[in-house]
């Protein structure tokens, strides 16, 4: 009688240490691929299948460049309109033009950098 | 810069990938040959709205998986019962035994794999899909939720519950097993007697 909250422990251990167990087998189980056989062929036959007139090409998109491309106009722009108004030399607008500057020079390196990148490989 | 890949090759890149994935879905060998084939038309009539090259095994991960609920679909209509992965010709389990082990051991592996297989096709097709895509090919949880079109939250749920089922499953049959085994002792040990 002593020993039964001992016993009961040491089941529910043993409990956990065979769901553990089970945990560990499953996941090893649906870890396991099937080896696919794949006909030597397969390729070729699906290739053969395709309507011979249309071209396939993958084009890699260029969405960022062009978004880059137009902030650059959009900041030139602000910069050309803030020109005439720096004349009255403020703190605010000084320090506008000279962030919007920054973020010119910086796109403008950026650019020129991924250019030369893409050029090279 | 365009990237110009011809389309046999493109196949012969991810054939693998999908007769792995179509197999584990589908839960058979049988048709598998087709059915790649039919994921990889799809996808040729699909690359005309495809946007960029890193996206391409997610989107074929999403066709496989849309042929694969056909195949389920079409099976149901037909009433055709299943054919367990491990029941055909050569089985892949057999070729994955570790040399070392022992034949008991090894029996036991495979029985244990087979009833995983088994219960995997019981479960449901976005749960066996959920489970397939993390566990076989190791995609992370946004992968599959780009892949299926579901929210990360129920791709998480899917695949706790999935996992939860298969658990309670393999728990079930390991109580019966051990039943089955007291009684038979049982048996021998009155018949002695």
């Amino acid at each position: 009688m002593r020993d039964e909250p001992f016993n009961r422990q040491r089941s529910t251990v043993t409990d956990i240490d065979q769901l553990t167990r089970l945990d560990q087998r499953l996941i090893h189980a649906l870890e396991r691929a099937p080896e696919p056989q794949v006909p030597v062929d397969f390729a070729a036959r699906v290739a053969r299948l395709l309507p011979a007139t249309r071209p396939i090409a993958v084009t890699a998109t260029h969405y960022g460049y062009y978004a880059m491309v137009v902030s650059m106009v959009l900041l030139l722009a602000a910069l050309l309109l803030l020109a005439p108004h720096a004349a009255d030399r403020s703190v605010f607008g000084l320090t506008l033009q000279w962030l919007l500057c920054a973020q010119f020079i910086g796109l403008v390196v950026w650019l020129s950098s991924r250019r030369r990148a893409g050029l090279s490989t | 810069m365009d990237i110009d890949l011809t389309f046999e090759q493109l196949v012969r890149d991810h054939q693998d990938m999908v007769f792995r994935t179509l197999l584990r879905l589908t839960g058979s060998r049988e048709h598998v040959d087709d059915l790649a084939q039919d994921v990889f038309l799809r996808l040729y009539r699909a690359l005309p709205s495809f946007r960029g090259e890193a996206l391409i095994t997610t989107y074929l991960y999403r066709i496989t998986v849309n042929v694969a609920q056909d195949e389920w679909k079409r099976r149901r209509r037909d009433d055709r019962p299943l054919v367990s992965l491990s029941d055909e010709g050569s089985s892949w389990e057999d070729r994955l035994q570790h040399p070392s082990r022992n034949a008991e051991q090894q029996i036991e592996e495979h029985e244990f794999q087979q009833t995983v297989e088994e219960q995997l096709q019981l479960l449901s097709q976005i749960e066996r899909s959920v489970l397939v895509l993390y566990h076989q090919e190791e995609r992370t949880y946004e992968q599959i939720s780009v892949a299926l079109g579901l929210p990360i939250g129920t791709v998480r749920t899917h695949l706790h519950r999935g996992r939860k089922k298969l658990r309670e499953a393999l728990q079930q049959r390991q109580t019966n097993e051990r039943r089955a085994l007291c009684e038979t002792n049982r048996s021998t040990a009155s018949a002695r007697l």
